[in-house]
């Protein structure tokens, strides 16, 4: 945000590999991003994208037969070789660096209460005493707006709501004072209704901190207006990554706009048929030869099947991995030739509209 | 960081694991075979007599193990090896016996009391808590101290203690059939208590009653091997826990140890193949408590 | 209020059909007179036997019927009063030579109990935690091992191999001097009666926290980077410690069974040798007295322990 400071967080070609009895299942296929001070990133991604590896990897949650290689640096320290050693770093995860799960419910330890749970990580890693521990915790509830913090320090998770379970736990995450916080789908397991607040609360909480925030989710709405970048994953690669307002704008890669697409628009006619993208994602049991994205994509060209796209720069502050990106003429001609034949390089069958088959579309189907 | 635990549970292989029955299934079971078969044989084989004195002149005995007697002889100059086999035989007995009349007698009550509720099953359970409330065989020492001591009093006396446990366990049992619907069913086809017993509960409390027998003859054996050590057990004979009990005075376990480690082997290897198997059992067939105040 | 009020209710109740299983046992099973005096009162001739069959028969009531026998020993027993021993001479009180016993079987059973808890709870954890090593392997065939073997059993094998191949440890009970310099000879007797126990807790809690460890609030702990440690014996345990206290009951009946074997076996001067001995000489105003009281413990330790539930489990409460 200020200029040339180095990065807060810099991964570069992190691979995650896990041995399974199927195989080696390539979860994490070197991916890279820096991440600034301050800054908001969101990664979104299906299941099997391998978001969550990522985040977990970021805070040594990973378990001890994962294969990991690349660098990941915060703050100028080698995260993987503190992790690696047997006396790890103590004070480092759940103090710099923090995260949110995604169900409340369950990442809460059902029989010890709330406050506890808050002021253990003070009491553990600032050597606090209880009794300015758990003053801390009544402070932080209030933080994170809840009512009456002073009665809900003594009270169990299962006395709580959802959306007030999900705000202990950001409270908790908080507690040491993080520079970063990682979210794992902090909003889907919430309703509706308290989705929004929770965002809304992540966010004031990172500006007043000056917290650098990693959003995963796969749902492209969450991101929208709340982080400053946004990085698209799929099948364990960056696929695209660029400024929010850009991937909504002027997506590039066709895995972004297809997930662009899936999202219901209030505006449309009644009775709009909803677009989903046709296939599964990949099970990454070996290092694909072509574009990992190219058994569902509309544009896919024989050169998308032979060779995997590499992470390029288009602009400025946006990179796609595609041989073809959206609104190229590149990725125009793919589109008209494959229309005309009726399927893609890879067989996904298209119409000739150009909207592949099992993603019809009856009604208007506005682009957001 | 390395806590291991999160590897995931592989459910296929457990439930594979399960259904195979693999050495570690067989090596006990024959054991148990082994030593059953030889107890029950024992009349028929080639073996000294237990109660004869076989003195070696110019040595005195204990004798320890050789050829000619394979587990030594005692202080008697009596052959180990047979008198342990005559031990399995009293042991083996009681351990049988009584478990079979506490499953018949506490599994009956506890149905009962489980399928038909209201007074009889109140009454059931206080009985079956007055019973635990003894600690270990405090009871039972009581009573056999006031009734004689024989092969007979001691079943009997063991199998009231072990009416408490069977029964609370047949009655949860018999309580979590008894809400399915197939015993609904019956009771609005107008089926009478009696024949829902039998004909409904009963096949299904089997199965996890059955898989614990092994565990209760088991406990069996070590409260009888408890009282004979205690010299409280039978006064004619041999058990597993006199022959201990021979051996355990502190000049002869010092000088001829034998004498007391060869009942105690044997012995052990027969709780181990009994505990083994039912623990087997019960995985098997996923029995879990449910009597534990949950 | 209610709560409490029927389970006090029901530990009175218990406690009391106890005494009757017990007092009933004694005077209905064979002739009371005899249960009581033994061998002397049938030997009616000599006038030293006479004199104590008639101390039994007021002593015990037995001319009256059995309902008020038995109210009447009753509130002599609630009130400390436990009779006097026949088969000594002299006639010493019951009370007393229980009381100078008692102490002894109160501490090699803390010990033993003790010795169970601080042995197999961390077992049990650090089993839990490295599950699939080949040391929990290992682990689990010596905990096998110790649940198999009767404690009689262990008692000799441990007799022989600590006391007398290496002897680590004493093997006689001195009751003359300072207890607190004799503590060191309760240890063997106490490690037989814990090491059970021990391994029931081990295999209990192995199982345990392999369930509980893949939970996602120990992964949110291990988010909040605490220390292995921490999170096994802070957050990992807590879901355990339902099993743990009821464990500890069962426990406590199989001590309080065991330790008359192993007084025995141990020389130990305690309650449970007392027991024994006393049923060979058919001691019966003894017997029955340590049975009420043996009894009467454990009744009142499991009604401590259904307490413990209730603050253990907050949900229980409810």
């Amino acid at each position: 945000m200020t200029g040339r400071q180095a990065p807060l967080l810099s991964v570069r070609d992190l691979k995650v590999v896990f041995p399974t009895p199927i195989g080696m299942v390539h979860a994490v296929d070197g991916v890279s991003f820096d991440l600034e001070a301050g800054q908001s990133m969101g990664i979104v991604g299906e299941s099997g994208s391998g978001k969550t590896v990522t985040a977990k990897t970021l805070m040594n949650l990973l378990p001890s037969y994962a294969l990991v290689d690349g660098s990941v640096n915060f703050d100028g320290r080698d995260l993987r070789s503190l992790a690696a050693k047997r006396k790890a770093e103590k004070h480092l995860w759940g103090v710099e660096i923090s995260m949110v799960f995604q169900d409340p419910m369950t990442s809460l330890n059902p029989v010890k209460k709330v406050g506890e749970q808050i002021a253990e990580s003070v009491r553990y890693h600032l050597g606090q005493t209880r009794t300015a521990a758990r003053r801390r915790a009544g402070d932080l509830l209030e933080q994170v707006g809840i009512p009456e913090p002073g009665r809900r320090l003594d009270e169990y998770p299962h006395q709580l709501s959802g959306g007030l379970r999900q705000r202990v736990v950001i409270a908790a995450a908080l507690a040491c004072e993080p520079r970063l916080l990682i979210a794992d789908e902090p909003t889907t397991s919430l309703d509706v209704t308290v989705q929004k607040h929770i965002l809304d609360l992540l966010d004031d909480l990172r500006a007043e901190r000056g917290m650098s925030m990693i959003l995963i989710t796969h749902d492209l709405g969450v991101v929208k207006g709340r982080t400053d970048e946004v990085m698209v994953m799929y099948a364990g690669r960056t696929m695209e990554e660029a400024p929010t307002e850009e991937i909504f704008s002027q997506q590039r890669h066709p895995y972004t706009e297809a997930l662009i697409e899936t999202i219901p628009n209030i505006n449309s006619a009644s009775h709009t048929r909803l677009v989903p993208i046709p296939g599964q994602p990949p099970v990454t049991t070996s290092s694909p030869t072509g574009c990992p994205f190219a058994d569902r994509c509309r544009y896919a060209t024989d050169l998308c099947v032979a060779q995997c796209p590499p992470l390029t720069p288009l602009a400025d502050d946006h990179q796609v991995a595609c041989h073809t990106p959206v609104g190229t003429p590149a990725a125009e001609t793919a589109l008209a030739a494959n229309a005309a034949r009726g399927h893609t390089a890879t067989g996904l069958e298209i119409h000739q509209s150009g909207v592949p088959v099992g993603a019809v579309v009856d009604g208007p189907g506005e682009r957001v | 960081m390395k806590l291991t635990a999160e590897l995931p549970v592989d459910e296929s292989s457990g439930a594979v694991k399960a259904r195979r029955l693999g050495l570690g299934f067989w090596l006990p079971m024959s054991w148990m075979i082994l030593i059953v078969g030889v107890a029950l044989l024992a009349p028929v084989l080639p073996l000294k007599d237990p109660t004869d004195y076989f003195i070696r002149p110019g040595e005195r005995p204990p004798y320890p193990p050789s050829a000619d007697h394979w587990f030594g002889t005692d202080q008697d100059a009596r052959d180990m090896f047979s008198r342990i086999i005559s031990g399995a035989r009293v042991s083996l007995a009681v351990g049988f016996m009584s478990v079979t009349m506490s499953f018949i007698v506490g599994g009956a009550l506890g149905m009962v009391a489980g399928l038909v509720r209201g007074w009889f099953d109140r009454l059931a359970s206080f009985l079956f808590l007055v019973l635990l409330s003894f600690p270990g065989l405090v009871l039972v020492i009581l009573f056999i101290a006031l009734i004689g001591r024989s092969v007979l009093t001691i079943s009997v006396t063991l199998a009231i203690a072990g009416i408490a446990p069977v029964g609370r366990l047949a009655r949860a049992a018999t309580l979590s059939f008894a809400e399915r619907e197939f015993v609904i069913a019956a009771r609005t086809l107008g089926a009478r208590n009696s024949r829902i017993l039998f004909r409904e509960l009963l096949p299904n409390v089997i199965i996890p009653m059955g898989a614990l027998v092994l565990l209760g003859v088991a406990a069996a054996i070590v409260a009888e091997g408890g009282l004979a050590f205690l010299g409280l057990s039978i006064e004619k004979g041999e058990t597993w826990g006199k022959l201990i009990r021979n051996g355990a005075g502190s000049r002869v376990l010092r000088d001829s140890p034998w004498v007391a480690f060869g009942p105690i082997t044997v012995m052990f290897l027969t709780l181990a193949s009994l505990n083994y198997i039912g623990d087997y059992l019960r995985d098997f067939f996923n029995v879990r408590e449910t009597g534990l105040g949950r | 209020m209610r709560f409490w009020g029927l389970r006090v209710g029901m530990l009175i109740a218990l406690l009391l059909a106890v005494s009757m299983l017990t007092f009933g046992a004694m005077n209905l099973l064979g002739d009371p007179l005899f249960n009581i005096l033994g061998p002397v009162a049938g030997d009616t001739e000599n006038p030293e036997n006479i004199a104590k069959i008639q101390a039994a028969k007021e002593q015990f009531y037995l001319d009256r019927p059995l309902p008020e026998r038995y109210v009447r020993w009753l509130g002599d027993f609630v009130t400390g009063d436990f009779g006097v021993r026949f088969s000594a001479s002299g006639q010493p009180p019951v009370s007393e030579i229980i009381k100078e016993r008692l102490p002894r079987t109160l501490a090699l059973s803390g010990m033993a109990m003790t010795f169970t808890l601080a042995i197999g709870i961390p077992w049990g954890v650090w089993s839990g935690s490295r599950s699939e090593t080949a040391r929990d392997r290992l682990s689990t065939g010596v905990a096998f091992f110790f649940i198999a073997m009767p404690n009689f059993a262990l008692a000799v094998v441990l007799y022989y191999v600590v006391g007398i191949r290496l002897g680590w440890l004493p093997l006689r009970f001195d009751a003359g001097a300072p207890f607190w310099q004799r503590m060191h000879q309760l240890v063997l007797p106490a490690l037989t009666l814990a090491l059970g126990g021990a391994a029931v807790y081990q295999r209990l809690l192995r199982t345990d926290m392999i369930t509980t460890l893949q939970e996602d609030f120990i992964l949110m702990a291990r988010a909040k980077g605490l220390s292995r440690r921490h999170i096994l014996f802070r957050h990992a345990l807590r879901p355990s410690l339902f099993s743990v206290v009821t464990l500890f009951g069962i426990n406590a009946g199989a001590v309080f069974s065991g330790a008359l074997i192993v007084e025995l076996i141990f020389g130990i001067p305690g309650v449970g040798s007392l027991f024994v001995e006393s049923i060979f000489r058919e001691d019966f105003p003894v017997v029955l007295a340590l049975v009420m009281i043996l009894t009467a413990a454990f009744v009142v330790m499991n009604f401590v322990i259904d307490i413990l539930y209730s603050v253990i489990d907050p949900r229980v409460r409810q």
